[in-house]
């Protein structure tokens, strides 16, 4: 059988290696690889999910031995709480491409690195070896450095070092947490496999590992109070990296705290429970309320991430406190959809922003106004998204939260308190639109474009996929579901 | 296809041809309303007869949707197409000249989808799903005319505090699935939790409902297009509220009743006085709507939901009567200020006999609708337990009726008379009439639809005397005296929307805006809190730098240089500080691996 699974991780690596040599191709011609490439790699992560997964363990796994004496090996495979995430990856490249096209300030650079980009965040997805996790997880964030630090914005200086600190703090603790679980294991090996079959450590080693991989994933998603990365780099990113920083990136952590300190540290998540679950409550108050307080368009998006990754939290906390394997998988449902949800949401927002700072050149709600009556497509797409992101029902968050919310009242009941965010991310978001698009029109916006062709192919899928995933999110949740269903821990 | 699915998905797929072709919007609408109400009478035909379809969909795992025809559902549903259809009839001259017709018609028709969505939903996450959706589409339709401040902040505050109550309904539902096991509405609930449950569902009815303290939203979402008061404020949104309760009866507990009968009590009153005092028709009618909520509450509460039905189906048409009436005075006087409506009536006699009509029921005067309906309010509340709270009540807000009604009657009859030729007036006609034939003559269909559900009518002789006694004397009230002087000391209060202390503003938003400063203020000190560590950091790791270049092995030596010089490649990309010690950390990540792996290969 075809190896589809390792073609579509490494064929954008390839498209990087093949642009790399161009370098007399001209812009245009370097943006058309990108876009043939990420929408190769697209084709394969379809093929990915029609050939779906199994009901128990790994599916589509692809091994070649690599250091055998210490059982490090090259392994990728895919469940149903990694594929959807590897649909939205390359879904979210592909657009980003699309959108990108009018980049001019280096080309062939820019489509390097985020060809080099999504091989590392689909590797990070698919990897099954710790060690090969690590690496993809660590080339992502030198690759999304040098975006922020080479194509963002006024004050990228200051933002790509906050992302640098971060990224050295965030990676180590990781790294010791897998050599723990590496030493706990029996016989010695990195199989990912092995470690969530049999979790290797127990006890005390186990909590510290956990504390470890706990903080590595904090800072990823980010979690109050280590977040503080995250407005910065997103306000100064271009458009193209927000949307995979908060699309794909910021999943890293949520994934890794479902695949890691979930299934591998059980025990020791379930007694650390409580102290999670408060930190995702935290977070979800916290963002939606800084969020509020914001001015700066981009970074009050920013801060609705910090909000709705808050849920994704409370969802996997309240999956360790749960006894009950069906209220368990309810709440693993809602988090991985969340992921999903988001992605596709804020990446569209994110999208959108940049659409608007093309036009206006500023991020500054206060000087917007009335831009629905001049650019009616945007407008109404950005209420769309907007509508979405606060939660409405027949939209993308609703199904995610409705059981992320529904589980954690049947297990604690206490947190049920994080709901406030909804009422809150509503204020903030009607007050944007209010303040943006409704109103009278000023004479300085009234020959602004509506959006170009380019602009709505980006969006188009997202919104379409929006709403699909709020109508009749079964054809989604039912990949999730039948992995959650069949976890054992 | 089944009738069920038709009465959803007609008025959907119109909104969708709208969109699409962008023309002759207000046909389609009227075309899409009249399938949808075709499948829904026969829907209520087959109700009748005992025959009630139901539709069971893929939604969430374990949690699928149903969608349920039962005696209920079925009148409730033929109530929201009629009251639909007229109204749209009378917008398609109402709005005849507005450029942005195709945007109305479309969310008119997302508005009525959703309200089928709600009345036929038969488990709780579509219910919530169309609930919101309500909000959503009377966002849209409150802030039509999005250029006007005025209809900018009425819509923003309109869905702040009705998803504020929302909150209530969330919760009570996870409540519901947690205990009962079961995403379906058809299941009884006991024991401690069955109160705490009754009263957040009472919350998200009183947000949508518009009952005392949460009224105030509903006044100022006047600044929509006059059709979408008259939806809003009859078949739709505000019909919302009371219709969870009338669906919930009957598993709410005895004590959670009497919470509903006193808030009913005391906004029927609050709301009734607010009526009287208005200076502005529409706004008046808005306060009306809160007011006969209440009406509707204290028949909950007095545990005879029936008695709510009927009323809330007699007033969808009385009030789409009176606010599809208001709009063509508005049109002819170009305002909606008791002020400039001085005689209006007398512009378009045979608008204001329509529009006098359905005030007089209102007032519940017989033989109309409003009689018999507010006859089966004050009786259920006279077989009440409760009967002293309730009674004084409902017979308070039956005179407040006949008042504030009396009074707009008198100033639209009394004035000079300006006539002028109105655009569109035979919609707006057409409309209107057969939605006042309903509002007349529905009362005489009340005991049938009794039968139809099984249940009976209340009776009471007394009360039947004390509810006429009630709409004369508050008829003969507001016909004689002025309202400034039946108001007295209160009259600043009530045109203030009697609001405690600041109202929602103070009370919600103003905190929430002080924890949103507070937190980005923190936000901002652990930004530089965080920034000045990192470049401490930063200094110490080049301090250390020195340290370690020398004690390193030679060949790891040149390691360092080629990637420092890689580094310096990467830095000619653009001016950063810091690509070095980024490209050192790297490298020292990959040391420490290294080592590692010789440690482990070696033991």
């Amino acid at each position: 059988m075809l190896p589809i699974v390792s073609i579509t991780i490494f064929l954008p690596l390839v498209g990087a290696l093949a642009v790399m040599t161009m370098r007399k191709l001209p812009r245009q011609g370097v943006h058309a690889i990108g876009i043939g490439i990420s929408g190769l790699t697209l084709i394969g992560t379809i093929f990915m999910w029609m050939r779906g997964v199994e009901a128990s363990g790994f599916s589509q796994v692809e091994q070649i031995n690599w250091m055998p004496s210490i059982g490090a090996a090259y392994r990728v495979g895919v469940d149903g709480i990694s594929l959807p995430l590897v649909l939205l990856t390359s879904l979210l490249f592909f657009l980003t491409f699309i959108f990108s096209a009018k980049v001019k300030d280096r080309p062939h650079a820019f489509v390097v690195l985020m060809l080099m980009l999504e091989t590392a965040a689909l590797g990070t997805f698919t990897a099954l070896d710790a060690i090969l996790f690590y690496v993809f997880f660590e080339v992502s964030l030198v690759s999304m450095y040098f975006m922020i630090a080479g194509w963002g914005h006024e004050d990228r200086q200051r933002a790509a070092l906050m992302f640098f600190i971060y990224t050295l703090l965030g990676s180590l603790p990781l790294l010791l947490a897998i050599l723990g679980l590496y030493l706990g294991s029996d016989p010695n090996t990195f199989d990912m496999r092995q470690w969530i079959e049999n979790p290797p450590l127990s006890g005390m080693a186990a909590m510290l590992a956990l504390i470890a991989m706990l903080f590595t994933f904090a800072v990823k998603i980010p979690v109050f109070p280590v977040h503080t990365w995250l407005p910065a780099a997103h306000v100064q990113a271009p458009a193209a990296g927000s949307v995979i920083l908060a699309g794909v990136m910021l999943k890293f952590g949520t994934y890794g705290l479902v695949r890691f300190s979930l299934q591998m540290t059980p025990d020791a998540f379930r007694e650390a429970g409580q102290i999670v679950l408060a930190f995702g409550v935290v977070a979800a108050l916290y963002g939606a309320f800084a969020a509020l307080a914001q001015k700066d368009i981009k970074r009050l998006i920013a801060y609705t991430s910090v909000n709705h990754m808050g849920y994704v939290v409370i969802g996997v906390a309240i999956a360790a406190l749960a006894t009950d394997p069906a209220i368990r998988a309810t709440a693993l449902d809602g988090s991985v959809l969340q992921m999903v949800s988001h992605g596709l949401v804020t990446g569209a927002l994110f999208f959108m922003v940049g659409m608007l700072q093309d036009r206006t050149k500023t991020r500054d709600m206060e000087k917007l106004g009335g831009l629905l009556a001049v650019t009616p497509v945007l407008g109404w797409s950005f209420i769309l998204a907007a509508f979405a992101s606060l939660g409405l029902p027949g939209l993308a968050h609703f199904p995610a939260e409705f059981q992320i919310f529904l589980a954690t009242l049947r297990v604690e009941p206490w947190a049920i308190i994080a709901i406030l965010g909804i009422v809150i991310t509503a204020g903030l978001y009607l007050l944007a639109i209010g303040k943006v698009f409704l109103g009278e029109t000023s004479e300085k916006w009234a020959q602004m474009k509506d959006l170009e062709l380019r602009e709505a192919l980006t969006l188009a899928p997202l919104l379409f996929l929006i709403i699909a995933v709020g109508v009749a999110p079964f054809w989604i949740l039912d990949m999730i579901h039948k992995t959650t269903v069949a976890l054992q821990f | 296809m089944s009738a069920l699915l038709t009465v959803l998905l007609a008025p959907l797929l119109a909104a969708v041809l709208i969109l699409v072709m962008r023309r002759m919007s207000e046909w389609l609408a009227l075309f899409g309303l009249t399938i949808s109400a075709i499948a829904s009478f026969s829907m209520l035909m087959n109700a009748f007869s005992g025959i009630l379809p139901k539709i069971v969909i893929a939604g969430l795992p374990d949690m699928p949707l149903h969608i349920a025809s039962t005696p209920l559902t079925a009148l409730l549903s033929a109530m929201v197409a009629i009251v639909s259809f007229f109204v749209v009839l009378y917008a398609a001259g109402y709005m005849k000249t507005d450029p942005q017709k195709p945007r109305f018609f479309a969310t008119m028709m997302l508005f009525v989808a959703a309200m089928q969505m709600l009345v036929l939903a038969g488990d709780w996450i579509l219910l919530l799903a169309a609930w919101e959706i309500i909000g959503l589409s009377s966002y849209l339709l409150i802030g039509f005319w999005y250029q006007k401040p005025e209809a900018k902040s009425a819509a923003t505050r309109a869905f702040l505090i009705t998803r504020s109550a929302d909150l209530g309904l969330y919760i009570a539902i996870f409540i519901l699935i947690a205990n009962t096991g079961s995403s379906n509405i058809a299941q009884t609930l006991d024991g401690p939790t069955s109160m705490l449950v009754g009263i957040l569902l009472l919350i998200a009815a009183m947000g949508k409902s518009a009952q005392t303290p949460m009224h105030d939203w509903l006044q100022r979402a006047m600044a929509g297009p006059t059709p979408v008061s008259a939806l809003l404020h009859s078949a739709t949104l505000v019909a919302a509220g009371a219709i969870l309760l009338i669906k919930t009866a009957p598993i709410l507990p005895e004590e959670s009743l009497l919470i509903i009968g006193v808030i009913g009590g005391i906004t029927t009153i609050v709301t009734g006085l607010i009526a009287l005092g208005e200076t502005d028709l529409k706004r008046m009618l808005a306060a009306s709507t809160s007011s006969q909520y209440g009406l509707m509450l204290i028949a909950i509460g007095a545990g005879v939901p029936l008695a709510a039905l009927l009323h809330l189906l007699a007033h969808a048409f009385m009030k789409s009567s009176l606010f599809l009436g208001a709009g063509v005075f508005q049109h002819s006087r170009k305002s909606t200020l008791f002020n400039k409506l001085r005689g209006a009536g007398r512009d378009h006699p045979k608008i204001f006999i329509g529009f006098a009509l359905a005030a007089l029921a209102l007032a519940g005067i017989p033989p109309l609708s409003g009689f018999f309906s507010k006859d089966t309010i004050i009786a259920a509340s006279f077989s009440s337990s409760n009967a002293v709270l309730l009674v004084p009540f409902a017979l308070g807000g039956t005179i407040l009726t006949g008042a504030y009604m009396a009074r707009a009657i008198r100033i639209l009859l009394k004035g000079e008379r300006l006539a002028q030729p109105l655009a569109g007036l035979h919609f707006m006609g057409s409309g209107l009439s057969v939605l006042v034939i309903f509002a007349v003559g529905i009362g005489f269909m009340f005991s049938q639809i009794a039968e139809l559900l099984g249940e009976h009518l209340p009776e009471n002789p007394v009360a039947i005397a004390f509810g006429l006694a009630a709409a004369f004397s508050g008829l003969a009230l507001g016909w004689l005296v002025p309202a400034r002087r039946l108001l007295g000391q209160i009259l600043p209060w009530a045109q203030n929307g009697f609001s405690i202390a600041g109202g929602f503003d103070a009370w919600f938003v103003q905190p929430a805006v002080f924890i949103a400063r507070q937190c980005d203020r923190f936000e901002q000190i652990l930004y530089q809190a965080i920034l000045s560590i990192g470049q401490a950091g930063l200094y110490l790791g080049r301090a250390a730098r020195f340290g370690d270049e020398r004690a390193i092995d030679k060949a790891i030596f040149a390691f360092v240089r080629n990637t420092i010089w890689m580094g310096g490649r990467a830095r000619s990309l653009q001016s950063g500080l810091i690509h070095k010690e980024m490209a050192l950390a790297v490298i020292g990540i990959a040391l420490i691996l290294a080592a590692l792996f010789v440690y482990i290969f070696t033991n």
